[in-house]
């Protein structure tokens, strides 16, 4: 847990020092008044100190950190998050190309069984009703822009 | 008297088929969310905004405010029956309302927490009625100065009381905050950390952010243990006997008056009321030693004030345009979708829907009070889905939510970026609502921010100099200071890191 802490703190240091050279294209101060960078700079800068500062606090042993606790979690209990992970990036990679309905129908037919479900007359009904069952009821009857695909379906 | 004719008017609007029917639906969707562990109010509230885009703009948001206050005693039944609360504020429940549970008082617990979370709504109500135009006539005298001060304050409160270390809540928010400045700057309208991505012209939309957070991640953590294991309880007795009445009453009141006074305050979040109203009524009872036992009071005391404070946050967003928590924000960003802005001019350029919504709530607690005793048995049932359907059922939503805001597929990655860091941060018991609350408040915190500053030619002493600003930002300074002193309850801090 700790150098998982570190490691955080180390990471959010970088990014508000990035956030700090980042803002330094925008100008700090206008005719009107604080500009654009103003604060993106006083934030960054505060950050990195913060961040510092609870690395100290953390190396110095940060009573408030449960030193046992497991961050990372058991090879066997991996592949159910992966599967969700990879299942929602594969939903955003097709919508828009074969539409809500193909995708979702494949998401949800897909993701139920590696999920741990064996119920083969569960599995497709509740992929059509997900699918081209949700799409009617935000689509014609909520009027809800829902991406059609390049198959029209 | 103006009020109470406005108020009439709106129980007259919000009591029409259509308003009742949304309340009605609302209640319903929200006590289900509230129910299904692994989404809770903000994540919940922000799926199913879809629901409203065709909705006008006052059916729409009586039907978010039932969700949200839907989803809050929906969390009770989780706690109850299996040890799990449905959202972070039904955390203490658990503690006596499962020992009722195994004692076979599981019906009575979940009785006596839909009658105190009725009894604690209606108080909570009637005080908005009353305070709400008065506060509303207070923020018109609030300049760019005070409005920095009140977001600034907001923000201490949730940052001090999430987590176990103020520096990383601090850290949190700050994120939040730079997420924020994405987009167009607020004040001159230049484009920053836009990175030539188009879809980051308008910023990073909160609500992806929150189903990342709230949801997917949630649901990630449930995907790598899942685990329920639903009580068998009985649920045929509902209404508690005389003693355990005599017992509850005072907590009811004692529990409203709680989270009435903390629903006032932005920021604090509805995990402080139920637990202070633990504590005190652990403090005043004559049987101390009977609290996580099983006590009536522990559930009563917690439950009512957890519905006292969900209808007196509305206080802060409607008269002064602040959202206290994640899900108020939601239903901030459900009024500025209307064409709407939160806020003390509200209540007199849009009275009519101001008044209805408010009476809503009167009609939604009466709403859920019929709805829940009836169907215990029925939210009992629900629990034994596996959590696999479940699961996937609310990915579909939150990719459904996710796009159809802006029809943009960029926000369906948004979510799973923040899906990641959301589980990342459960691992490393890292505290979301500053993450959320910075990026909310943002971009307002920094308008009026630069505003202060342009009017005093560049002198900070403008926060100084005005009473109203210097005593938020002693306040502000103060809750920080005493968070790093570790004056919080350990209680608080340690269950607020979600």
């Amino acid at each position: 847990m700790r150098r998982a802490w570190i490691i955080a703190s180390a990471l959010l240091a970088a990014l508000f020092g990035y956030t700090v050279w980042e803002s330094r294209k925008y100008a700090y101060l206008d005719a009107l008044g604080p500009g654009p960078g103003f604060f993106g700079i006083w934030l960054g800068g505060v950050g990195v100190l913060l961040a510092l500062f609870l690395i100290a606090e953390v190396v110095r042993g940060g009573a408030f950190l449960d030193g046992d606790a497991r961050v990372l979690p058991a090879l066997a209990d991996v592949p159910r998050p992966l599967a969700i992970l990879v299942g929602i990036a594969l939903v955003a990679a097709s919508v828009e190309y074969v539409g809500f309905r193909l995708a979702t129908l494949v998401f949800i037919a897909v993701l139920l069984p590696l999920l741990g479900v064996r119920n083969w007359i569960a599995i497709p009904v509740l992929a059509v009703a997900g699918s081209w069952g949700v799409f009617h009821v935000f689509y014609h009857w909520l009027k809800v822009p829902l991406p059609l695909g390049e198959l029209g379906i | 008297m103006e009020g109470l004719t406005f108020l009439l008017n709106g129980m007259i609007a919000a009591s029409t088929g259509q308003n009742l029917l949304f309340a009605v639906a609302g209640c319903f969707l929200g006590t289900l969310i509230g129910v299904l562990p692994g989404v809770g109010p903000a994540a919940g509230t922000a799926i199913l905004i879809p629901l409203t885009f065709k909705l006008d703009a006052t059916a729409g948001i009586i039907m978010l405010c039932a969700i949200y206050y839907g989803a809050m005693y929906g969390g009770t039944i989780t706690s109850v029956l299996i040890n799990v609360p449905g959202e972070a504020a039904s955390v203490v429940t658990c503690l006596d309302g499962y020992e009722m549970a195994k004692q076979g008082r599981g019906g009575t617990a979940l009785g006596i927490a839909a009658i105190g979370s009725f009894i604690g709504g209606s108080i909570a109500t009637l005080a908005l009625v009353v305070v709400a135009p008065y506060l509303a006539q207070l923020g018109l005298r609030f300049g760019p100065p005070e409005f920095f001060g009140l977001m600034l304050l907001g923000l201490c409160l949730v940052t001090a009381l999430a987590g176990r270390s103020i520096v990383a809540g601090l850290l949190m928010a700050i994120v939040g905050l730079l997420l924020s400045l994405v987009g167009q700057d607020p004040t001159r309208g230049a484009p920053r950390f836009t990175f030539d991505i188009v879809a980051l012209y308008d910023g990073v939309d909160f609500i992806p952010v929150v189903m990342g957070l709230f949801g997917v991640g949630e649901l990630l953590s449930t995907a790598e243990k899942p685990y329920r294991d639903v009580l068998k309880t009985n649920l045929t007795r509902l209404f508690p006997t005389a003693a355990e009445w005599k017992r509850s009453i005072g907590a009811i009141f004692r529990g409203s008056g709680i989270g009435l006074f903390m629903g006032l305050i932005p920021g604090v979040g509805a995990i402080v009321p139920t637990f202070m109203a633990y504590i005190l009524e652990k403090k005043l009872s004559r049987h101390p030693e009977q609290f996580g036992k099983g006590a009536i009071e522990g559930v009563a005391a917690p439950e009512t004030a957890n519905n006292a404070y969900a209808n007196a946050s509305m206080i802060p967003l409607l008269t002064l345009g602040i959202p206290s928590s994640p899900t108020i924000a939601i239903i901030m960003g459900a009024f500025i979708m209307k064409g709407l802005a939160p806020g003390p001019f509200l209540f007199s350029e849009k009275p009519d829907l101001v008044w209805a919504v408010i009476a809503s709530f009167f009609v939604g607690n009466v709403i859920l009070l019929v709805m829940n005793l009836p169907f215990v048995g029925l939210w009992a049932r629900i629990l034994h889905i596996p959590w696999q359907y479940i699961c996937v059922g609310t990915l579909l939503f939150c990719i459904l939510g996710a796009y159809s805001l802006r029809q943009s597929v960029f926000d369906i990655w948004v979510m799973l970026a923040f899906g990641i860091i959301g589980f990342t941060m459960r691992k490393l018991d890292l505290p979301t609502a500053p993450l959320i609350l910075g990026l909310i408040l943002g971009k307002e915190l920094e308008k009026n921010l630069r505003t202060s500053l342009e009017m005093s030619g560049g002198d900070f002493s403008i926060f100084f100099t005005r009473w109203l600003s210097l005593a938020l930002l002693i306040m502000s300074a103060m809750i920080i200071i005493g968070s790093a002193l570790s004056l919080a309850p350990k209680e608080v801090r340690e269950s607020t890191a979600d």
